[in-house]
């Protein structure tokens, strides 16, 4: 297996730059899950990896190899599609096959090979029948299968969960967390869904705009967002973003209220809070007042969005049992706890 | 008794009386245009098992009484109109042209539909362009050409250049190869498939319907090919079977009942591929959105 190493890597599409300049190293064995909002430039870099497209400047070594310039079946990686792309006109032990073939292995050792990879994945019953005698969920195994056959350096996935449903989705996922413990690989995942990224990564690496925001773990991403896009992309419901004026060991926030923050150098700051650092307090306890505008009940919690006098939103991750209705008024306590602190230029204090 | 869907028997809904009225004029109209139409084709195939008398007799005569079938081994076995092999001389002339253009026009659509290179939709914008071009203006250079090559007289400046591409045919099966999800042809990469392998062996067999059309569409046209054959072939032997009817009637005028029975045998194999495939051919002209 091999890190996969990015250095100064872009991608222009004509005067159009999707991918401004990624430094990244993936180690060997790790699962690092791409992360972000439609557009940044997540599968672009993932395909870019692959050999896909073209890497305009920069270079990607993949096993301490150079790459760039070689073709995507001689880099050692193997690509698991978001819509299978499992050959329709062929059976799944063709699919499976056909790269064995294309590299010129001889054909017992093919049907070994596919043999063993099918046993792995238990899809031995599914080797006779083409993709469209298939569901969603055994295409996709056929589909890991393909990449798994060929025992690449690299996995590429490419949101592969992203059109199965919500019961497949998590079959799938603990498949694949399975299949990174038992084969030991290098994976590099990509999804916006968050609750993949977050179960499924070793490090995340948050992307925005063609740029990575953030490297880290799941726990670093989401207790230490290193900027507001992360603060405001990791977690949901979203972190609570509170601008506030800080001074004199305090924030300030714009309905009044002080809150201690000791050290706080002066100047525009924004204080963010995960809605599990909410509650709904007596009004004497109150750090804030308004008037809850949604409610959501998730079973054994509860998310209350809630529009303050001066027109902020803030959001309550409440128990599931909480009794506030529309309308209502909530009275809001504050627990700073792992609260972060953003300076004018978006990145953490 | 129908089914029951909520303890109501299903039965088939009554067609209204105004809805009958309008069902029947509309078809009523229809036929009679398509009586138009079809009435030469009629009036083709009753002459063909008439004698040249009673093609002309007056009161018209709508059905051949009796029928004269010795006209069709008549015709076959005639020494001044070789109908055999001018036919087959058909056959050979539009499964080459077919085979042509699948071939050559698949590779060209595979380029601009599913690759991407420099100047792909330049390129693309001017192989359209060549559809506004009428043929009669490039015929005496290219005319010209074949006959310095002493290709003159053979089949090849009528196949050959098909071998290049046609615009029409690159237009139509691009529309189809663009259809071909794009993540097959990265998969095949990944594969370590060459490009020439993943047309082969992904994307072709992904638009096996789109080739039989334009297959179809360029058997019918070269079948009914008319100038080409004329301008180059001089040797009524290599005669299609198009311009073979053509000069026999010029040369035996009187002859009718024998030109029908030939213009039946040649319209007869388009007549019968077209009621086999006419659900691909209305597919084919609704996705080229020509002709």
């Amino acid at each position: 297996m091999g890190a996969v190493q990015l250095t100064g890597v872009r991608k222009l599409f004509g005067q159009l730059e999707v991918i401004k300049g990624v430094d990244l190293t993936v180690a060997d064995g790790e699962l690092v899950v791409f992360v972000g909002p439609s557009g940044c430039g997540k599968s672009t870099l993932l395909r870019m990896i692959a050999g896909l497209e073209d890497v305009d400047y920069g270079d990607i070594r993949i096993a301490g190899a150079d790459v760039t310039e070689l073709a995507p079946a001689r880099r050692g990686v193997a690509m698991v599609f978001q819509n299978y792309a499992l050959y329709p006109h062929m059976t799944a032990y063709d699919n499976l096959a056909y790269g064995l073939r294309r590299a010129g292995m001889a054909r017992a050792d093919v049907d070994a090979r596919v043999q063993e990879t099918a046993a792995l994945l238990q899809i031995t019953e599914l080797l006779p029948r083409r993709p469209k005698a298939m569901s969603g969920g055994q295409r996709q195994r056929v589909a890991i299968g393909r990449a798994i056959v060929r025992k690449p350096e690299v996995f590429l996935f490419d949101e592969p969960l992203s059109n199965l449903d919500a019961s497949l989705r998590v079959e799938m996922r603990s498949q694949i967390a399975r299949l990174h413990h038992d084969l030991k690989a290098t994976m590099i995942f990509v999804t916006h869904d968050q609750v993949e990224a977050m179960t499924l990564a070793d490090r995340i690496v948050v992307l925005n705009a063609g740029r990575v925001e953030q490297v880290g773990t799941p726990r670093e991403v989401y207790h230490n967002p290193a900027n507001l896009f992360v603060a405001g992309f990791i977690g949901s419901p979203a972190m609570n973003l509170i601008p506030a004026t800080a001074g004199q060991g305090a924030l300030t926030l714009p309905w009044g209220t002080k809150l201690d923050w000791p050290g706080a150098s002066a100047g525009s700051v924004t204080l963010g809070l995960r809605p599990d650092r909410l509650s709904l307090v007596a009004e004497s306890q109150a750090q804030a007042t308004g008037q809850v505008t949604l409610v959501e009940h998730l079973g054994d919690e509860s998310i209350l969005h809630i529009r303050l006098a001066g027109g902020a939103s803030l959001t309550i991750k409440a128990p599931g049992d909480v009794g506030a209705r529309l309308g209502d008024t909530a009275h809001i306590g504050f627990d700073l706890t792992n609260a972060a602190l953003f300076g004018p230029d978006g990145l953490r204090l | 008794m129908g089914l029951l869907r909520g303890g109501q028997p299903l039965t088939k809904r009554r067609t209204a009386p105004r809805k009958l009225g309008q069902s029947l004029i509309y078809h009523a109209v229809m036929l009679a245009i398509a009586a138009v139409f079809l009435l030469p084709f009629y009036w083709m195939a009753i002459s063909a098992f008439k004698t040249t008398d009673e093609i002309f007799a007056r009161p018209v005569t709508w059905f051949p009484d009796p029928i004269h079938w010795a006209n069709v081994p008549d015709l076959l076995t005639r020494t001044d109109f070789p109908f055999l092999r001018q036919f087959f001389n058909s056959v050979f002339y539009a499964g080459s042209v077919a085979a042509a253009v699948v071939f050559s026009c698949s590779l060209a659509a595979y380029s601009f539909g599913c690759l991407r290179w420099r100047g792909r939709n330049l390129v693309f914008g001017l192989t359209v362009c060549a559809l506004l071009m009428p043929a009669i203006v490039t015929f005496l250079p290219v005319y010209l050409g074949w006959t310095k090559l002493g290709l003159n007289g053979t089949y090849w400046p009528l196949i050959a250049p098909y071998l290049l591409g046609d615009a029409f045919y690159i237009f139509m099966l691009r529309q189809f190869f663009m259809g071909v999800p794009r993540e097959l042809m990265d998969a095949a990469r990944l594969d370590g498939a060459s490009e020439f392998r993943i047309w082969w062996q992904i994307v072709l067999p992904q638009v096996r319907v789109a080739l039989v059309i334009v297959g179809l569409f360029a058997v019918v046209y070269t079948w009914n090919e008319f100038f080409g054959p004329l301008i180059y072939l001089q040797d009524r032997e290599k005669f299609p079977l198009s311009l073979g009817l053509f000069t026999f009637q010029a040369a035996r005028a009187r002859e009718w009942s024998a030109v029908m029975t030939g213009a039946l045998i040649t319209a007869l194999p388009m007549v019968i591929l077209f009621l086999l495939t006419q659900r691909l051919f209305r597919q084919g002209l609704a996705s080229s959105s020509l002709k």
